[in-house]
């Protein structure tokens, strides 16, 4: 999502699921969405069967989604940047590029042709294995089918290039003209049912909710919000430069029990909260498992008995039982920006309690409940109202309770083309007022960066966030604000502009919590956070136009010393994090095989909620190992028999071979929801007596690799290496 | 387009292959088949059908004294829409909502079977410990005081720091908010979750 945000503003899904029955072309790169959301694909079909869209699928894995494809492409794993900036070379040597879209609204465009001219048909064929003529004809497919879409998932962010990746998809949009138009966008199908929510709300390391980021600004903005002393806060830190820093982040915070790689922090993790997370996600899962026991405590909380609960030997471990969110009430945001309220079904079973009175209970007990809860009463619509308030920088603040609950019951209303409501008490809103949606009356936003519209009706242009100029390495100097005569309908201002600020002296539109600034800006017709050029370049990343790098752990050595990795990293969230010391060409020798993992539609995320289901369970009872029918024979391995696979980070799992040509020669993949087996051993006797899952069996991520993203330190699970042998 | 081809394997060194035949085709076919089944079935299993139906009926009508709960299924990012019926506070059935705006109707295999989210004899039933290796069932006061207690004590001897967060993309905004909040509150930014991988 860093990405993302960094070429136009925002790291979210542009248009909706919806909208893609207007797509022309369904590009889809790294998504299973077939299995990982399967109610999306009627709207995939529909531009397929409807519109006779091409659906290509870009992917190593010959997907269930490959399977509607028009077109399907197999890529080799970890190279996405190389092939889309070969599409994008293809397309802009042959003229088909949106000359006008790019003269108005996109910045380094020439400094990024010319990092793209490298990657010829050849070159992209040499390192992604797709054939050089399939560059040439889908590229050609792109130019002539437009408007298209874009859609990701994990497939294209898990890798040590994630963020280099999903700006490739991003620029290949603005080079196409599909940007703001009904129809195209990038389309970034998130995972669980609130990712987007929780996103936004920065249930992350780097950033206090809504995107505010830690410096001293945000903190000041926020303890407005919470009508709390900034003194005070600061108090609660060891220091005032901890307050500031990045933290540890999922990926690699058992590197602050372990230290196996140096941390950057005056103290060692000593205890953990792990609050409806899945440890089995976690790559390299047995250096989790190791954290559990230098841990002094643990506390887990979740409806289920998670993996973790099977791991571990000290007496450190605590398990409550929160409720389901079927239990409890609240809101929601959906991979589309909409929000929903999820009403509450049932009270509370058996004994578990819901998050929000847990997390009361514990924060009383440390001694902090009067300012925590200082404006919230009636839980949760307070702190929804709370949220409304602060959040302003994605206009989370016209998205009242009331309004959420009032779409949720009417959803009836609105039309599933436009999501808009057609008569009724939403008339003329859409569908759970996609984010930003700036007021109280303002109708959402259902694509980002559209200017057909006026803002006020949920158009808005590209958000200015990088500044007014630039000058390039090679001195070019270029405006950043959008061209002349280049706005939403009705702007005061006809062309772009920066954000508004001083409308309410010394605050800007993200801090003025009266909301005038931004109330301002709508009723100007123009967007409260400016107009600006979508960015190809950008300067603070150290590739300032993506790159191809081969994977840290890559099968091919002569592109390892073409495509070398970064220089490491030595405070990459608190942890020195490798890249370069960790690349080493011999590995393939001993370790053949890349490793890939991905989703299966019975189960979801760590698996405890649906290997707890029998039904599920029962539909999809076994761990495996996706293996090609050449490298079974090879390897003298049988259809359903047991194999071992090795990671060279020491990992070890034993399931059982699927032969299937599903997946290359060189590629063997595995579902990740699986836990409760370790090494060949199974741990069902350390769950809680009568809590073991229906199904067991080995996690994949015991033999994920070491590898993160540059930028995020996402881990890189979708490109390592293995070995394979007959157990 | 689309109807044409169409499956181009880029597999190197194998040519492209034709593997669906026309889906208008191929439709028509399946509902002739269909249609002929449906025949024969008919005639032979007629009286069974006619009972299956009356029985159908039935189990449409609510649940006496139901009410009937508009709710968001809580497992993927596309919001399906669920309607929970319930009586005397149980969660007894599930229907599709056909006019969600959104889902339409349809559901995968997980979310029709959402109402075993909180129906699974799987659940954690009240808060746990372990001890000499084994869990032992204790009480939310003892759990929390204890948690409390040793959350206080590592934070007075190794700082806020000392404890990591790792909150969840499977709650509310509101829930998510407050856990932020709750890192913020205790002066550490090491939180984080599911987003981050």
């Amino acid at each position: 999502m860093a990405g993302v945000a960094n070429t136009w503003g925002y790291g979210a899904m542009t248009n909706s699921l919806n909208d893609i029955r207007h797509s022309k072309l369904v590009f889809m790169i790294g998504s299973n969405a077939a299995e990982a959301h399967p109610v999306a694909m009627q709207y995939i079909l529909h531009a397929k069967e409807v519109n006779n869209a091409p659906v290509i699928v870009v992917d190593p894995r010959f997907t269930k989604l490959a399977a509607k494809a028009t077109d399907y492409v197999r890529i080799r794993p970890g190279t996405d940047t190389a092939f889309v900036m070969g599409l994008i070379n293809q397309i802009v040597s042959n003229g088909w590029h949106d000359e006008e879209f790019i003269r108005a609204r996109v910045a380094g465009f020439p400094e990024m042709v010319k990092v793209a001219s490298h990657y010829t048909p050849e070159v992209v064929e040499d390192i992604t294995g797709i054939p050089a003529s399939e560059v040439v004809r889908i590229a050609k497919l792109m130019a002539t089918h437009r408007p298209g879409t874009v859609v990701w998932c994990m497939g294209g962010t898990q890798h040590s290039i994630g963020s280099s990746n999903t700006r490739a998809f991003c620029i290949l949009q603005l080079v196409l003209g599909n940007m703001g138009v009904s129809g195209g966008g990038t389309n970034i199908f998130r995972g669980h049912d609130n990712v987007q929510g929780a996103t936004d709300m920065c249930v992350l390391s780097h950033s206090l909710p809504g995107y505010y980021g830690l410096k001293d600004g945000s903190w000041k903005h926020w303890c407005r919000v919470w009508d709390v002393d900034f003194d005070w806060i600061k108090s609660r830190f060891h220091s005032k430069e901890y307050m500031n820093k990045k933290g540890f982040t999922l990926a690699r915070w058992y590197e602050g029990v372990n230290q196996d790689d140096k941390i950057t922090q005056y103290t060692p993790i000593k205890a953990l909260i792990q609050w409806g997370c899945a440890g089995n996600s976690n790559s390299q899962m047995a250096k989790v498992k190791k954290a559990m026991d230098k841990l002094e405590l643990v506390v887990i909380v979740d409806p289920f008995a998670p993996a973790m609960s099977a791991w571990g030997d000290k007496d450190n471990v605590y398990l409550l039982p929160c409720s389901s969110q079927y239990e409890t009430s609240g809101s929601l945001t959906s991979t589309s920006r909409q929000f929903q309220w999820r009403f509450k079904v049932v009270d509370p079973v058996y004994e578990s309690r819901d998050d929000y009175a847990i997390m009361a209970e514990l924060v009383k007990r440390l001694g902090f409940a009067d300012k925590f809860y200082k404006n919230i009463k009636q839980v949760p619509e307070d702190i929804t109202r709370e949220i409304c308030k602060g959040t302003l920088t994605i206009g989370y603040n016209g998205a009242l309770p009331e309004r959420i609950k009032k779409h949720t019951l009417n959803w009836h209303t609105f039309d599933i083309d436009t999501l808009e409501a057609k008569g009724g008490p939403c008339d003329g809103e859409y569908y759970g007022l996609p984010w930003p949606c700036w007021t109280e009356t303002h109708p959402g936003t259902p694509i980002l960066y559209d200017i057909s519209k006026p803002v006020a009706r949920g158009g808005l242009p590209f958000r200015a966030r990088f500044g007014t100029k630039i000058t390039y390495k090679d001195g070019r100097t270029e405006n950043l604000l959008a061209a002349e005569g280049v706005a939403n309908p009705g702007s005061k201002v006809k062309g772009g502009y920066p954000e508004f600020k001083d409308i309410v002296p010394g605050t800007n539109w993200k801090t003025d919590l009266s909301q005038k600034t931004i109330k301002e800006a709508i009723s100007r017709g123009m967007a409260p956070f400016g107009n600006a050029r979508a960015r190809c370049v950008v300067w603070t990343f150290p590739d300032q136009v993506p790159v191809h790098r081969e994977p840290l752990h890559s099968p091919r050595p002569d592109l390892i010393a073409k495509y070398p990795t970064y220089a490491d990293k030595p405070d990459h969230y608190r942890v020195y994090t490798k890249f370069k010391s960790e690349q080493n060409p011999e590995l393939v020798k001993k370790f053949p095989f890349v490793i890939i993992t991905g989703r299966m539609v019975e189960h979801m995320g760590g698996g405890a909620e649906t290997r707890g289901n029998k039904y599920l369970s029962e539909l999809q009872p076994e761990m495996y190992a996706e293996i090609n029918e050449r490298t079974a024979n090879n390897l003298g391995i049988m259809h359903g028999q047991m194999i071992w696979i090795e990671s060279p980070d020491g990992g070890r799992i034993k399931v059982k071979a699927k032969v299937t040509d599903r997946v290359d020669e060189h590629t063997i993949f595995l579902p990740f929801h699986f836990a409760g087996e370790f090494e060949g051993k199974s741990l069902m006797d350390r769950y809680p007596k009568g809590l073991e899952p229906y199904v067991t069996g080995e996690s994949a991520n015991v033999v994920t690799n070491y590898g993160y993203d540059i930028i995020t330190q996402i881990q890189a699970t979708k490109d390592g290496l293995c070995s394979v042998t007959p157990a | 387009m689309a109807r044409k081809k169409i499956f181009n394997n880029s597999i190197p060194g194998k040519r492209s292959r034709r593997v669906t035949i026309n889906p208008r085709m191929a439709r028509r076919s399946f509902l002739k088949l269909s249609a002929a089944a449906a025949a024969v079935s008919t005639a032979a299993l007629a009286p069974t059908l006619t009972r299956k139906v009356s029985a159908q009926t039935k189990a449409k009508e609510p649940y006496p004294g139901s009410k009937k709960v508009k709710t968001i299924c809580t497992y993927c990012s596309v919001g399906c829409g669920i309607i929970a019926e319930v009586q005397n506070g149980v969660w007894v059935r599930q229907e599709v909502a056909t006019d969600h705006p959104v889902s339409r109707g349809g559901h995968c295999c997980k979310g029709a079977g959402a109402i075993d989210m909180v129906t699974s004899e799987k659940r954690l039933k009240s808060p746990m410990k372990r001890v000499g290796g084994k869990w032992q069932k204790i009480s939310w006061d003892q759990a929390l005081d204890e948690i409390a207690a040793k959350l206080l004590e590592i934070r007075e001897q190794d700082g806020p720091d000392a404890l990591h967060f790792n909150g969840s993309a499977k709650v509310s905004n509101e829930m998510a908010y407050l856990q932020r909040k709750f890192a913020a509150f205790w002066g550490s930014n090491n939180i984080d979750h599911q987003a981050r991988i």
